[in-house]
């Protein structure tokens, strides 16, 4: 019986992780690749959250066909915010950046409430009521596993759009070499901008996928700005797939936390993984090098 | 310090002294007393932040361990005045452990690794209830009985004096000329000769002395603190502001920047009650971009530009 409880937090786990993963990939882009140290990510799945949340609203698309359009706006928004505040700093150190997302971060997540409220929302969909049953004692909710599949195939699309278009070689080039790259006919600024609109794109995506399973609030997304960089350091800097792997590591070791100790200990648990991978092997669990 | 300087400090503080005798509203010495506090916690910041160039976003630790060890220590049973010291001793505690890890880091991650130690302290206290008295909170003793308005921004003022004090010793001393060439570049700071962790070490262990006395003072105002309050990392956030709205690395701008900061933000909570945080957002884009040395470093380059022209020479 207590295997099967284990089993059953283990697949929740595993679920929850693949949206982790998403929102993990996403932050590999923009800090492993791209070196942009991005304390607004979680404000962007946030904000991911409540685009797809306002679409429902107002024209009743389900966030599970609506996604595409959700991280499609973010995308711009990811592009703009690039080209108007991170292009200025750019070759400033690492403090500035840091400083300036934090800042864009506190103000969208304030406005958020200012325009919305701070209160909970929740979306209601014929799918949440919905369970899978394997065997006695597994249950899976049917909504879990839609996003887990999309992300699945979300995350596979973006391996692949990384490691096999010119914008991905130009993205590859630049974290190898990011002196070199503008030398061989890399526009830096555009390859940049390009994929940090796509990393925030991504987030927003993993909000979309979160939006029917979570409550929502304009404080939702702050703790995924630093699950994000857990997973980028647990999956080694560069690797995408590295921080998709340690994003299923964190929604499973949060899952089994849970359930052994308790709600509150789960995230305490991020930050000493994070602590003890930088201190013992700070070339991440899945990772070998360290730029 | 320059006698000028040292007279026009003098009557600063006196002047600020005196503040209590014209301003009678408990409110506006409330306000006071906040711009105070955090210029003081800004100048503690500032040791570490802006002499040595260490981005630390994890001072809510040093804070919430002088709130709260001013809060459990005396629950024990202890006086007072030696929960004041043991709150500082836990401080340092935390500071050599937090340091000792995170300053082996650089760039981001001693950043990030400043915010995991703030957070996992945050979740420890929050799930530790018999201990720490977890979510619900826990009483901490009144310092002062009567005015107490008044006698609060007097500790303010007196802890900002001492903070701002020991910045300017440091600063001139060979241990500040160290903790600036490490800001300048760490590892030639190395290849001289200075031992950097020791000399990172040293300046946050002042940092989180100041922090943590800071952080006493903030909780026994409230009289009750919850994790929440203390322990979160909008407190981390709000003293890095703080010091780098005025101008990190200088003496005047974590004092500067307290006061610009905690008066828009008090403004603002008039208009939009609880949204202060948009301000702090705002300001902090626009330093970054617009100011990047803070008011006190882009006051200063304006006004040797301006000397420079009238001398007829470029600057």
């Amino acid at each position: 019986m207590d295997l099967f409880t284990a089993l059953q937090a283990i697949i929740n786990g595993i679920l929850t992780g693949a949206l982790y993963a998403l929102v993990g990939m996403g932050m590999a882009l923009i800090f492993g690749v791209m070196r942009i140290v991005n304390f607004a990510h979680g404000t962007f799945m946030m904000l991911g959250m409540y685009a797809a949340y306002e679409l429902f609203l107002h024209t009743g698309v389900n966030p599970y066909y609506g996604f595409p359009l959700v991280g499609l706006a973010m995308f711009a928004l990811g592009y703009g915010i690039y080209q108007g505040f991170l292009r200025p700093i750019h070759g400033k150190s690492d403090f500035m950046q840091i400083l300036l997302t934090l800042g864009i971060g506190l103000a969208i997540t304030d406005s958020i409430q200012l325009i919305f409220g701070a209160d909970y929302h929740q979306i209601n969909l014929p799918l949440l009521e919905k369970n899978l049953h394997f065997g006695s004692h597994i249950t899976v909710n049917a909504p879990w596993l839609v996003s887990f599949a999309i992300a699945l195939v979300a995350g596979g699309g973006l391996y692949f759009f990384v490691m096999h278009t010119m914008m991905g070689r130009a993205a590859r080039a630049i974290a190898q070499n990011r002196g070199a790259a503008p030398l061989m006919g890399i526009h830096l600024h555009r390859v940049q901008a390009f994929w940090f609109g796509l990393g925030v794109a991504v987030a927003a995506v993993a909000g979309s996928l979160l939006l029917p399973v979570f409550y929502l609030y304009p404080g939702v997304g702050d703790q995924f700005t630093l699950k994000a960089f857990v997973m980028v350091v647990l999956g080694g800097m560069e690797s995408i797939v590295g921080a998709a792997l340690a994003g299923l590591v964190l929604g499973v070791a949060e899952s089994l936390t849970s359930l052994y100790w308790g709600n509150e200990w789960a995230l305490a648990l991020d930050f000493v993984l994070f602590l003890l991978v930088l201190s013992l092997r700070p070339g991440g669990i899945f990772g070998s090098q360290r730029a | 310090m320059k006698r000028p300087y040292l007279l026009l400090a003098s009557a600063a503080l006196l002047l600020s002294l005196l503040v209590p005798l014209v301003v009678r509203s408990d409110y506006m010495l409330q306000v006071l007393f906040r711009i105070y506090l955090f210029a003081a916690l800004g100048l503690a910041w500032n040791l570490v932040g802006g002499y040595a160039g260490q981005l630390s976003l994890g001072h809510a630790a040093y804070f919430g361990a002088g709130a709260y060890g001013l809060a459990l220590f005396t629950r024990a049973g202890l006086p007072i005045w030696l929960a004041l010291v043991l709150l500082i001793a836990l401080a340092l505690i935390f500071a050599l452990l937090i340091g000792g890890v995170s300053f082996r880091l650089r760039g981001p991650y001693f950043a990030l690794s400043t915010i995991a130690f703030a957070e996992v302290l945050h979740a420890g206290v929050k799930n530790l209830p018999r201990i720490t008295g977890g979510d619900v909170g826990v009483q901490v003793p009144a310092l002062f009985q009567g005015h107490v308005h008044r006698s609060f921004y007097l500790c303010a003022v007196l802890l900002t004096a001492a903070a701002a004090t020991a910045t300017v010793v440091i600063s001139r001393s060979r241990f500040g000329y160290r903790l600036m060439a490490i800001r300048e570049d760490q590892d030639t700071a190395l290849s001289v000769g200075i031992n950097t962790a020791r000399t990172k070490l040293n300046a946050l262990l002042a940092s989180a002395a100041f922090t943590a006395l800071g952080g006493a003072l903030y909780g026994s105002l409230f009289l009750f603190i919850v994790p929440d309050q203390v322990l979160s990392i909008d407190i981390s956030n709000e003293i890095a502001i703080v010091a780098m709205l005025g101008g990190a690395g200088t003496v005047l701008g974590p004092m500067v920047g307290s006061a610009v900061l905690e008066t828009a933000a008090e403004l603002f909570k008039n208009v939009f009650q609880e949204a202060h945080l948009l301000i702090y957002g705002i300001l902090l884009v626009v330093v970054v971009l617009f100011l990047p040395e803070g008011i006190v470093g882009g006051a200063r380059a304006l006004l040797r530009r301006r000397a420079a022209k009238s001398r007829g020479t470029p600057a």
